[in-house]
């Protein structure tokens, strides 16, 4: 016991002594969620603007553009002449796109026919796609509506409604009610800085230890045993984690008013395993680190992909059965599928018990790993 | 001549450098190789396909049942879940089995044709944009043509029908043309950004790291001596074996997207080209100029990681960046990645004329001479630097 205590002051001191550690421990979860929830506050895509070839010219044409300028999703920027006109607009990137209005527009639409309307997008960029197909969607819709009630003048009011949508149609968007960018990605990347700090502070704690004194045990009596150690450096992690878990998933969220639905009480029971198994996981890893720059090299990349195999980016039903094996190595995925259900769709720890048992069955897992490489460590340095 | 024989011996000196560092292969070869087979394995298919949705069928009648068939014909989604009971389905929902519910009401077919009106919802989970936003657009067609279905029934009953029957349901549609990427395929875009991005960031990372090197093991005045005392033949020496092989990395990956992967590139391969040889050096010139205004290696290592990782977000290519607050547009201009990205949506996707994308070529190139600033002040610290573990 007495080891431990040891090896927990002598780790405070190492942590908080380190410029280098404490930026990644504490500026890096203090501010990264920060920069990002600000990158993406917008949430949504609005007004795209779209360069107007209108070859008809009508009242019914320049309804149309009233109605898509008033969309959400998209903006008339430009009126232009001809087709040619606007696509050096489009290569200019003044628009995402064009709307053509061809010249029968309002003769097909008066003889019954059906009028079409082209639009041209940019794909560039995905969401400004989406928000004008959505936009398209929309306008022709409502104005097919409008058109075909007048042609039912004979009809009462109500008859007219219901002739022309027999059955209503009611949308809803569950759990991010404005299907924002934020309150998608927010979560898993929240989750994803806890566990890459603290892989990148505990690894330049050990780069440092390597790049001062060639070895990564100091020759003291305290570390015998490399459960202790093990042991005696996680118990320091994980109250510093704990305080910025605390910001990171409940201060930053409601700073930025994003979905918090889970009970606090609970989502901290949940955290604990996820911490745990991050400092063991940290703390094996640590051994990959030769010196105080290698974090940088070794981990700094692998955010991404661990976003990405997390279902979070990418759904899990479009990533091959080898990628999911490999994605439940780390603790990020499972505790990215636990917080999101717990977090945003009003599970209780109850329903996210797969992922609670996996954390602990890892943080067993690297625990052991842990004390292994200690061990091994030892023999050598002896 | 004197001087293009001292850059090639230093060349010679820091490729040997190179390959007797395991770090090195790691991070020059190892890991830009790994997330390049990574993302072109995940993103091979696409769009993904077979997202699994819910339908809640409280009617349960001949309406009802056509109606769920014709949802789970979509090959994008999958009906995995069929009941009368939305209690079933919402918990199957908030366990993140399924991405939508499809919802008929009770008595559906029979309001249906006493003209009541019925309501048919569909519920997505938007916590997962990307399949939810998949599933929404399915089941909405979905609805839309339950009400046409409808309709038409109601129509032929009154003996209208033929070839005025379409326009009556829907007199006006907007044909959507996606330029460039008809079949809206996500892979397209996010591959095309997320590997060069991985090569962005190394190159940044390899350039302090093999800088931080020499002060660390103490051999700056060798390596000096080796270039006549000219930091300028020195840096060049020491940066361009590693432009050589990233720029081997970033053929790969051009030719693994463009060539294996078959992505369109309308520009032709030169100006993908210069703009892969334009990140690199220009990677490499934003790392130099970060570790000569602050010549410690950790300190610029840091910067150049929080470029390299927010480049991922304010380049654009997931959200577009003219929809960010106006703080973040005007700053991602200094994130070089954002400039290939735009070159690579004007250039590989759209393929319009070079001259459009001038601004961005010329950003690119002036991040690769930024170093040219701090030339005299790198000499300096070069010098006199110590290395502090």
């Amino acid at each position: 016991m007495r080891d431990i205590f040891y090896i927990f002051r002598k780790e405070f001191y190492d942590v908080f002594r380190e410029p280098g550690v404490r930026a990644f421990f504490i500026l890096l979860t203090l501010g990264y969620p920060i920069i990002y929830t600000y990158i993406y506050s917008n949430e949504v895509v609005r007004d795209v603007p779209v360069a107007v070839v209108d070859h008809s010219g009508t009242p019914l044409s320049r309804e149309f553009l009233q109605m898509w300028d008033a969309a959400a999703g998209a903006e008339v920027a430009v009126y232009c002449a001809s087709l040619e006109e606007a696509k050096v607009c489009m290569d200019r990137k003044e628009v995402y796109g064009i709307l053509e209005i061809p010249a029968d527009f309002s003769k097909n639409i008066n003889r019954g026919v059906q009028a079409h309307v082209a639009l041209y997008c940019n794909m560039g960029a995905l969401l400004n796609y989406k928000a004008l197909a959505q936009a398209a969607s929309d306008v022709s819709l409502a104005m097919g509506k409008e058109i075909q009630m007048k042609r039912l003048d004979y009809a009462s009011w109500i008859e007219q409604e219901i002739a022309v949508s027999p059955v209503k149609i009611a949308e809803v968007k569950l759990f991010n009610p404005q299907g924002g960018f934020t309150s998608f990605i927010m979560p898993a990347v929240l989750i994803l800085v806890i566990q890459q700090s603290l892989l990148l502070g505990v690894a330049t704690l050990a780069g440092i230890r390597r790049d001062r004194y060639g070895k990564m045990i100091p020759r003291n009596r305290h570390y015998r045993q490399a459960w202790k150690i093990v042991l005696g450096k996680a118990v320091l992690y994980l109250p510093v984690y704990l305080v910025m878990g605390y910001w990171v998933l409940f201060i930053v969220p409601r700073f930025f008013s994003l979905t918090q639905i889970a009970g606090k009480a609970e989502l901290m029971l949940f955290l604990f395993p996820f911490l745990l198994a991050c400092a063991f996981m940290a703390l094996a890893a640590s051994f990959l680190s030769k010196g105080r720059e290698y974090p940088f090299l070794l981990f700094v990349f692998t955010s991404v992909p661990l976003m990405f195999i997390s279902g979070i980016s990418w759904p899990k039903e479009g990533i091959a059965w080898y990628w999911v094996a490999f994605s439940k190595v780390f603790p990020s995925t499972h505790g990215i599928d636990g917080f999101v259900k717990m977090n945003n769709m009003g599970a209780t720890l109850k329903d996210v018990l797969p992922e609670y048992a996996s954390l602990w069955i890892l943080a067993v897992i690297y625990f052991v790993l842990a004390c292994f490489l200690y061990r091994r460590e030892m023999k050598f340095s002896v | 001549m004197e001087i293009f024989k001292r850059v090639i011996d230093v060349m010679k000196r820091e490729f040997c450098r190179l390959a007797t560092k395991r770090i090195y292969w790691f991070i020059l070869v190892f890991a830009p190789v790994f997330c390049f087979v990574f993302f072109a394995d995940l993103l091979k298919e696409g769009l993904p396909m077979h997202l699994p949705v819910a339908v809640v069928d409280e009617d349960n009648t001949a309406l009802s049942r056509q109606l769920y068939r014709s949802l789970d014909a979509i090959p994008q989604t999958e009906v995995v879940l069929r009941t009368a009971d939305f209690t079933e389905a919402r918990k199957a929902m908030q366990q993140g089995k399924i991405y939508g519910i499809f919802h008929i009401p009770v008595d559906f077919r029979r309001e249906v044709s006493a003209g009541k009106e019925p309501m048919i919802s569909f519920y997505t989970n938007d916590t997962y944009l990307l399949p939810a936003s998949l599933a929404y657009k399915d089941m909405r067609l979905q609805a839309v043509l339950a009400n046409g279905a409808v309709q038409q029934a109601l129509m032929l009953a009154k003996g209208e029908g033929g070839a005025q029957l379409q326009a009556r349901l829907m007199p006006v549609t907007v044909d959507i043309n996606p330029l460039n990427n008809p079949w809206i395929s996500y892979a397209i875009y996010l591959a095309s950004v997320l590997m060069p991005a991985f090569v962005f960031m190394f190159a940044m990372f390899t350039a302090v790291y093999s800088i931080v090197q020499e002060i660390k093991d103490n051999t700056t005045e060798e390596w000096l001596k080796e270039s006549n005392n000219s930091v300028a033949v020195a840096l060049a020496g020491k940066l361009l074996p590693q432009t050589l092989i990233f720029l081997v990395v970033g053929l790969l990956y051009l030719s693994v997207l463009y060539g294996y992967m078959h992505f369109p590139l309308n520009s032709g391969f030169f100006p993908m080209f210069l703009s892969m040889v334009l990140l690199v050096l220009a990677a490499q010139g934003f790392a130099l100029f970060v570790f000569g205004i602050i010549p410690c290696g950790r300190i610029a290592l840091s910067v150049c990681a929080l470029w390299g990782v927010l480049s991922f977000s304010v380049s654009g290519f997931t959200y577009p960046a003219t929809s960010m607050p106006w703080l973040v547009q005007w700053v991602c201009h200094l994130f070089p990645l954002r400039h290939y990205y735009l070159l690579y949506v004007d250039q590989a996707l759209n393929g319009v004329a070079m001259i459009y994308s001038w601004q961005s070529y010329l950003a690119l190139g002036m991040f690769a001479v930024l170093p040219l600033l701090i030339l005299p002040k790198l000499n300096r610290d070069l010098k006199k630097n110590r290395y502090l573990p």
